[in-house]
């Protein structure tokens, strides 16, 4: 019942610092999301924790083991690759039980795990297949018993899904998320798809720039981003600049209830508003409104996207679509309700530069 | 540049974590290199050291250093007193040759590459069994097919007298052109011996080189570019003017060069179509080392001048290419 | 446009069959002379050359251990360059396999003088095992390419697979990387086994009339002209020709081996 840990890990190619000063704890048992754009640090840091790279400075553990020495074959982490490298001369059965077969055990014990691991996948009549003959779906399934057969400590997956196409994705999501939690193996799975990391995960690490941007549940990261970049990257958000002034923000000649006082008269903040959280109801409470044109309707289903022009700037405004709902047609002057509630206010990053 | 280089091998074996070797550095290495220079290089080395020996009568030969064998090469052994370019001559004949059988086979291979690559996969591979195995035929084999079809009793010159060209030509007067060439005889058209049949041999002999080197370039060349080209208003030949020829200039000018030094090493052709005194420098390496005149030191200096004959078209078509490189 | 290409190929085959045909059929003479139409057409040739006359039967045979026995050791000795080169990436690696490519890319004649040269200091002149040496050197190019490019087709992710699976790199070696290899390996092992087979120069200088491989033999009797016996052996040696590049067409990318962009199909 070991979590593992990651102390200070460092990691520089040369000049360039891919992940820096990264402290992480990995529940066991629990499945942890690294999410970020590309080149976030987020899979230099899964091949760190596989072994696949040596840490300039830090450590890693697992429980009281300190793993930072040892090799990725010393720490037989399962892995499943982005595009899942299985062995093109090998069949599936013989992919499965690769582990097994190397470290020698009898074959028809290998065969046993791989018939089994297989059933677990809904693999069992593909055995002796070629690699070649499978489908991207099918090759994912492959590549997650693989990676089990030698029943590891802890499970990385690095992309798992960019490979597949997009109806399959979700699909798998809750597969791999349903199997994981039957096994209850510790698993760390780099995705920069949000929605991804949101089904799967009990836990999410949000990165940019080879640093931690936030880490906490699903829910809690989505509900308080922790800085604009994180309320940015999960999900969508309207953003405004304005200044604190007695509890209000004044942007311009606006000035909008903020239902905070955390914040000096005078500071410049920033403002985010998700676009569920605006209002364009008919009958919208009083206050914190604001003049907007509408610019652009996008139906997605059931919601439609309502694009403003306002003078906080452009704004987008997720209005759902039932019975009594408004029509919205280009060039119609409104207004839009921003509920103190659903304000993130941080302090302004421009000041942060001056400071 | 030492042989083994302990301290580096051994840095660059912990840079990269998923490329551990599995080859011990040390003394593994070392054998290799050895093994390598022995073999790969001695070779060259000792023609190049044979080259400044001396001739010991009766066919044998002491190492020494004197300059006797390129200048008896350059202006003939008995300079001062008299002056004979004999080698310059047969240098000139080897460049000759080569220079004329290369840019024909590079000619009538780039458009056969070029038709050939925008054809399947599978065509491609069977184009290409097809042509690695006349590649691969030996140059004697060659030579005896275009020896029978070139030759006076049979073959060619056979043919166009039956089917009355030989008299066509006669009466047009082209026959005397003909004779003037050195490819007829009083009676009819000849081709062994002549400067035709040879450079058709040599020629015929690159030509699977020119697409095998040729292909690479033009296999990757993408096809969406040329279709690119066609729907701004580019007909084929526009296309292959402004687009496909620039795009594949360098990989033309390097087959160019390559197949120009492999056409100075050949023997077979020369010694079987071209005339006596039309001879070449691999000739005449041959017969001072193994043939008739018998002076191993003397064929040495002739191949070295052949290597740097070689060596300096090599040069001059890196250069070529860089200076190309860098205006493009 | 499109008749135009396939005449011009057409054409160019044409010409290219030509006098490989003329060198077949005249294996059909009756007589001693290679003419064309053959006279008395007759199968006798083939008998003298594969069983009753002994100077081409130790020829082909010596051709055989010459062939296989180089072919062999050049892959033996390209092996550990090209995997030098791609392990290490180092300029000195890179040097290793440049050099022993210079032998194939520089004119035969001058490399079989240098090999004369070299074996008759070390006795090894007019031996057979000296021939298989010089071939091994001199097509050693031909496997150093093929594996080469068998070694940068590996998938990167798969060294890392084997490795989180508890592969050590030796394992991984042995059960990934020269599995992967074998095809690549082949090719070149026979590229070279072809080339040696017809190649006569560098033989020429080596075997110092020791011994002749078929080729050799027919260069040897050049003077002479040539005979309808040795066409005999300009079809055995196409046929083997063909026969090995349609194997290496089959079993492996051929167009990939020579250069055509894997992703393109």
């Amino acid at each position: 019942m070991d979590n593992l840990t990651l102390h200070k890990v460092r990691k520089d190619y040369g000049k360039v610092r891919a992940v820096e000063g990264v402290d992480l704890t990995f529940n066991h048992g629990e499945l942890t999301a690294l999410l970020g754009p590309s080149g976030c640090g987020k899979t230099t840091l899964l091949r760190l924790i596989a072994g696949l790279e040596d840490p300039t400075a830090g450590k890693i553990m697992l429980g009281p083991r300190d793993l930072t020495r040892q090799a990725a074959h010393q720490r037989k982490f399962g892995m499943v690759f982005q595009n899942f490298a299985l062995f093109p001369h090998l069949n599936v059965r013989e992919n499965v039980c690769y582990a097994l077969t190397i470290a020698g055990v009898p074959k028809a014990q290998a065969h046993e795990t791989a018939a089994r691991l297989l059933d677990l996948v809904q693999l069992t009549p593909f055995g002796d297949r070629a690699i070649g003959a499978l489908s991207g779906g099918q090759r994912q399934r492959v590549a997650i018993a693989r990676a089990l057969a030698q029943e590891p400590e802890v499970f990385l997956l690095d992309e798992p899904m960019s490979a597949l196409d997009a109806n399959l994705r979700e699909a798998m999501q809750v597969e791999l998320r349903m199997l994981q939690q039957r096994l209850g193996i510790t698993t760390v799975v780099v995705t920069h798809d949000q929605r991804e990391a949101m089904t799967m995960a009990d836990n999410i690490v949000v990165m940019s720039d080879g640093r931690v941007e936030q880490t906490g549940a699903p829910q809690d990261i989505y509900h308080k981003p922790g800085n604009p970049f994180v309320a940015n990257f999960i999900g969508r958000a309207n953003f405004f600049e304005g200044v604190m002034r007695g509890g209000r923000i004044t942007a311009g000649s606006l000035s909008l209830e903020a239902g905070t006082r955390k914040y000096l008269d005078g500071s410049p903040v920033t403002v985010v508003i998700r676009p569920e959280k605006a209002c364009l109801d008919e009958v919208m409470p009083e206050g914190n409104r604001v003049p907007a044109e509408v610019i652009f309707v996008r139906d997605v289903g059931p919601t439609r996207d309502i694009h403003l022009d306002t003078p906080l700037g452009p704004m987008v405004v997720e209005y759902a679509i039932g019975e009594g709902a408004r029509a919205f047609t280009r060039g119609q002057k409104t207004e839009v309700h921003l509920p103190a509630g659903g304000l993130y206010i941080y302090p302004s990053d421009k000041a942060r530069a001056v400071a | 540049m030492s042989a083994v280089d302990p301290p580096t091998l051994a840095s660059s074996e912990t840079s990269g974590r998923s490329r551990r070797s599995i080859m011990r550095p040390d003394l593994f290495q070392a054998v290799l290199w050895a093994l390598i220079l022995t073999l790969c290089v001695v070779p060259f080395v000792l023609v190049i050291v044979i080259s400044f020996g001396q001739k010991i009568e009766g066919a044998a030969w002491a190492f020494g250093f004197t300059g006797a064998n390129y200048q008896r090469f350059f202006v003939g052994a008995s300079w001062p007193e008299s002056t004979t370019f004999l080698y310059l001559n047969r240098l000139w004949y080897s460049v000759y040759y080569a220079v004329i059988a290369a840019v024909l086979a590079v000619l009538t291979a780039f458009p056969f590459t070029w038709f050939m690559t925008r054809m399947s996969r599978a065509a491609q591979s069977r184009w290409l069994v097809f042509l690695l195995a006349t590649l691969s035929l030996s140059e004697v084999f060659i030579v005896m097919g275009w020896d029978i079809l070139l030759s006076n009793r049979s073959g060619l010159p056979m043919v166009l007298r039956e089917t009355g060209v030989t008299d066509w030509l006669k009466v047009t007067g082209w026959f005397d052109v003909l004779r003037e060439w050195g490819m007829a005889n009083p009676r009819n058209v000849k081709f062994k011996t002549s400067e035709f049949a040879t450079i058709l041999t040599m020629s015929y002999l690159v030509w699977p080189y020119a697409v095998i080197l040729l292909y690479p370039a033009l296999s990757r060349l993408d096809p969406s570019m040329t279709e690119a080209a066609r729907t701004m208003g580019a007909g084929p030949w526009t296309v292959m003017r402004t687009v496909v020829l620039p795009s594949v200039r360098l990989p033309l000018i390097g087959t160019l060069f390559l197949l120009f030094v492999f056409l100075l090493g050949v023997y077979v052709s020369v010694t079987v179509f071209a005339e006596p005194a039309k001879q070449t420098l691999a000739v005449s390496v041959y017969e001072a080392v193994r043939g008739s005149t018998l002076n191993a030191p003397f064929g040495a200096a002739q191949a070295v001048i052949l290597l740097i004959t070689g060596g300096i078209c090599l040069w001059l078509g890196q250069i070529l290419v860089n200076r190309k490189g860098v205006t493009a | 446009m499109k008749i135009f290409a396939h005449g011009f190929m057409a054409l160019a085959a044409f010409v290219i069959v030509l006098p490989i045909l003329v060198v077949c059929a005249s294996a059909l003479n009756g007589g001693r002379s290679m003419l064309f139409p053959p006279q008395d057409p007759t199968l006798t040739r083939f008998a003298e050359f594969f069983l009753h006359e002994p100077v081409w039967r130790n020829a082909l045979v010596n051709s055989v251990i010459i062939a296989f026995g180089s072919a062999a050791l050049a892959v033996l000795i390209a092996w550990p360059v090209a995997y030098g080169v791609w392990k290490r990436r180092s300029a000195a690696s890179k040097l290793l396999a440049g050099l022993g490519a210079m032998p194939f890319a520089l004119p035969p004649i001058v490399f079989g003088v240098g090999l004369g040269f070299m074996w008759g200091f070390s006795g090894g002149l007019g031996n057979i095992w000296s021939g298989v040496i010089s071939h091994a050197v001199l097509f050693m190019a031909l496997p150093l390419v093929t594996i080469s490019i068998g070694l940068q087709s590996i998938d990167e992710a798969h060294l890392d697979a084997a490795a989180t699976m508890g592969a050590t790199p030796a394992t991984t070696f042995r059960t990934i990387i020269l599995p992967q290899m074998v095809p690549y390996t082949l090719s070149g092992f026979f590229f070279a086994l072809v080339l040696s087979f017809n190649e006569f120069i560098v033989m020429f200088f080596v075997s110092a009339s020791g011994y002749a491989t078929v080729t050799l033999q027919i260069f040897n009797s050049l003077r002479n002209g040539f005979t309808p016996t040795m066409a005999v052996a300009a079809i055995t040696f196409i046929l083997v020709s063909v026969i090995v590049f349609s194997a290496v067409a089959r079993f492996g990318d051929l167009p990939r081996l020579m250069g055509a962009d894997p992703s393109r199909k």
